[in-house]
């Protein structure tokens, strides 16, 4: 597993700053540059001050994006300039309680868009930044503003924004539209029948509000990304919402199809809610065939490649975050292991799917 | 609450095929129609519609954003790729009884582009807007200007981010600069196999010998570039048409797992030796025998032949942007990005008008590589090409899986206003689509397993066959 955040040593009285460990020359002011390494220390000097960071590599932080907290002495790697899986956390408070939910919400809210832009301007050419929660639409307009101000000085970067769509209204549309080139929406449906999808994701009311936003979407001609964990409480509509999505969805780049997280609520869900997909995959391929012959594009997120049908395997995705994936001991013999999107790290063999077979 | 307009059509059976303006589809009876003329709709029907997309309650919800979307994906938008038939000589070493251009003798003069005609076609190339091409070179026989094909490619290749050729030969020839040409992986062939020997040897060689060595030349080709780059295609003469099962076994032979039937068209020498190329029963019943045998014999040996046209309209029926077939679109504009430029450098909007020019019926050019586009030419042409408001179109279910052809029209009746079902195209368009609509909806084990092949599915999915109730 790759430490997103690593100990640090710095002036206590500092507030949290941003820095791009530089990777040969400085580039910028922002850049701190390695001074010398001792016993796996490693000595940086930055703009104003000096700080250490422990327990990596320097080629492994080579042109990394850092926050650097002083009073928890911890440094957190915001961008990683050799992964395509960097997302900030805009806030973890959240307004559904999806049961599967990976990152369970909290009340409290740190406003971090400052370091947020500090970092995105560091950011390497042409990234992708995702932005996630939490709900990042319960604090819109600073979403909306952050947007903005990066793409003042970088409108090479382009943003894949998971949200629930429950926070969108008729006056978004204006930004939506002009902004739909370089942002990405990842939006959760589970379900075409709204009793179930409002069950799954703990509020009532969300399909009706989630359907209306979908229309603003639309309208907006915005890049939407459909998202469906597969669970035991909904794999049988699965059908049915692929019927619903090529009829009322249209507009919808590509639908992905997830496997659960074992983690957060997802882990005490887990029993309750995990479909092993090896064993049946019928209604997960009725739906597949069926946004296929519609011509509209599906993909299958954290499914490892054995445990779908060989016909369907060309659909997974490598979607599993570098920094939390793993192999199973016995994929060392697998052969397409190379293209396979492995397991999560909190996955359990034990309680998992029961058709992993090395090919 | 609103329903989208619907319209319907009887089948044989008598049930009704109802469809709205976005291509969405259903089966019904009559009774359901009635209810539906008089505004007398139940809830159950309500019920049906509305979750199939076919209704609404005000503007800017989501079941009317999503027709709007549906509707506007219906209607074919150029991708900025061009789509261009070259025609560098009209002269051919063979005299196919039913050339649709009338073809020049091979030692025939003037049939061919000079240096000026090429160095215009070059320019006219390096003036599209568009950085994707596929060109096709059409005849007579253009192997016989293998030097006009290879300056083509080697400028095509230089000019555009992707370029593709097609070369429409009838491998009569084959030699080793020919043999040289094809090695890239960007050149493709299509050629004519007209099915069994005699009748290949009859409509096409007149010679036993010729047969042979085409079919010689034919494994030849297969052989160096595979069958992924070579296609083949049989034309009909409706006087003797050749068995399915016999037709079907020689693309087999040749390691075919598609053809695309197409009946003799009714252009240049076909007017004389095939009046009867001009009407379409015999056509169309032929068309349904051909497709049932199709799928018997596809079902009994498990190894499945695709016939191309059926496939494709029943994809355009299924979903939008089945376009890749550039005589079934809608609407289908005329430009230069698509377009044919003939042996003496006129440009055409498609194969047909430069046929119907070649036997002086009507000059439908739409200017020249010299001259440049005719714009007046081309505004005037556009409005046949669409048939979102033709007056019989807009009451037919299949409007939005369906094209228009013009210069068909006007080359079989002199005209192009008259009313569809009188036309040509539309005869055998409207048989295309019922077969396809009888085929999705059948339950035939044999039929569905044809049709999963076709779409690349694993089971026929029921949602795309959908019954009111």
């Amino acid at each position: 597993m790759i430490q997103l955040r690593l100990r640090s040593e710095c002036d206590r009285s500092l507030s949290p700053f941003v820095v791009r460990i530089s990777n040969g020359a400085r580039q910028c002011r922002d850049d701190a540059t390695l001074i010398f390494e001792k016993l796996g220390v490693l000595n940086y000097r930055a703009e104003h001050t000096e700080f250490c960071i422990r327990d990596v590599a320097p080629k492994d932080i080579a042109g990394d994006v850092l926050l650097i907290d002083p009073r928890r002495q911890i440094a957190h790697r915001l961008i990683r300039a050799r992964s395509r899986h960097n997302t900030f956390l805009i806030t973890e408070q959240c307004d559904q309680r999806c049961l599967m939910c990976s990152q369970p919400p909290k009340e409290h809210h740190q406003d971090m868009f400052e370091h947020f832009l500090s970092a995105a301007r560091l950011a390497p050419l042409g990234a992708q930044i995702g932005l996630s929660g939490g709900e990042p639409l319960l604090h819109k307009q600073a979403l909306f503003n952050f947007i903005d101000a990066a793409w003042t000085t970088r409108d090479d970067l382009s943003f894949h924004i998971l949200t629930n769509g429950q926070h969108f209204d008729e006056g978004d549309l204006p930004w939506l539209r002009s902004h739909r080139a370089q942002l990405l929406w990842g939006v959760p449906i589970y379900s075409a029948d709204a009793a179930i999808h409002d069950e799954i994701v703990g509020k009532p009311g969300a399909f009706a509000q989630l359907s209306g936003n979908f229309s603003l979407l639309g309208l907006a001609g915005a890049a939407l990304e459909l998202r469906t964990v597969v669970m035991k409480q909904n794999v049988s509509g699965l059908p049915d919402l692929a019927d619903f999505i090529t009829r009322y969805l249209p507009f919808a780049a590509t639908w992905a199809i997830m496997q659960m997280e074992r983690i957060g609520y997802g882990r005490m869900n887990w029993s309750h809610c995990f479909f092993d997909s090896s064993k049946e995959f019928t209604d997960l391929g009725a739906a597949i065939d069926l946004m296929s012959a519609r011509r509209q594009s599906v993909v299958l997120y954290n499914f490892p490649l054995c445990t779908i049908p060989p016909v369907f395997r060309n659909l997974a995705a490598q979607s599993i975050s570098d920094w939390k994936q793993k192999y199973l001991p016995e994929c060392e013999s697998c052969s397409t292991r190379i293209r396979c999107a492995g397991f999560f790290e909190w996955y359990r063999e034990e309680d998992g799917f029961m058709g992993i077979h090395p090919q | 609450m609103q329903v989208w307009p619907l319209r319907f059509r009887e089948l044989t059976d008598h049930r009704m095929i109802i469809a709205d303006d976005s291509g969405n589809y259903f089966l019904a009876d009559g009774n359901f129609v009635d209810r539906y003329a008089r505004d007398e709709l139940n809830q159950s029907d309500v019920d049906f519609l509305s979750a199939r997309g076919h209704t609404f309650q005000e503007a800017s919800e989501l079941a009317h954003t999503a027709f709007l979307t549906r509707w506007a994906k219906r209607q074919y938008i150029s991708d900025g790729s061009a789509y261009v038939i070259l025609i560098p000589t009209l002269r051919c070493d063979l005299k196919c009884s039913y050339c649709q251009v009338s073809r020049a003798p091979v030692a025939a003069k003037g049939f061919d582009w000079d240096e000026q005609i090429l160095d215009r076609v070059l320019a006219f190339f390096d003036n599209l807007p568009v950085n994707e091409i596929q060109i096709e070179f059409q005849g007579g026989e253009p192997f016989l200007r293998l030097d006009h094909l290879k300056a083509i490619a080697d400028f095509a290749r230089r000019r555009f981010q992707q370029a593709r050729f097609v070369v429409c030969t009838n491998l009569q020839t084959l030699n080793a600069d020919i043999l040289e040409f094809l090695a890239s992986e960007d050149v493709l062939i299509s050629t004519s196999l007209d099915g069994p020997h005699q009748i290949h040897t009859q409509n096409r060689t007149r010679s036993a010998y010729l047969t042979q060595e085409f079919h010689q030349n034919l494994v030849r080709v297969l052989d160096l570039i595979g069958p992924e780059r070579v296609s083949a295609l049989p034309t009909i003469d409706m006087k003797h048409p050749p068995q399915p099962e016999e037709l079907i076994s020689a693309y087999e032979q040749f390691g075919f797992t598609s053809l695309y039937l197409r009946p003799v068209n009714y252009q240049g020498f076909a007017r004389k030796s095939h009046p009867s190329a001009r009407t379409s029963e015999t056509w169309t019943s032929y068309y349904q025998e051909f497709i049932y045998s199709l799928i018997a014999r596809n079902s009994r040996t498990g190894r499945v032949m695709e016939e191309f046209y059926l496939a494709h309209c029943l994809r355009r029926i299924l979903a939008p942007g089945a376009d890749s077939h550039t005589d079934l679109r809608n609407p289908n504009i005329p430009t230069g990005a698509n377009a044919v430029i003939d042996f003496d450098g006129q440009i055409y909007s498609s194969d047909e008008a430069r046929m119907l020019a070649r036997i002086r019926q009507i000059n439908l050019s739409i200017g020249s590589v010299i001259d440049g586009l005719d714009r007046e030419k081309l505004a005037l042409l556009a409005p046949s090409h669409i048939n979102n408001f033709d007056p019989d179109c807009i009451h037919c279910p299949y409007q939005p899986f369906c094209g228009t052809d013009p210069i068909d029209d006007m080359s079989r009746n002199g005209r192009i206003d008259v009313p569809r079902q009188e036309s040509w195209f539309c005869q055998r368009h409207l048989a295309v689509f019922d077969l396809a609509i009888e085929l999705l909806y059948s339950r035939d084990p044999a039929v569905e397993f044809t049709l999963c092949s076709w779409l690349g599915l694993e089971k026929l999915p029921d949602a795309l066959r959908p019954i009111a109730p």
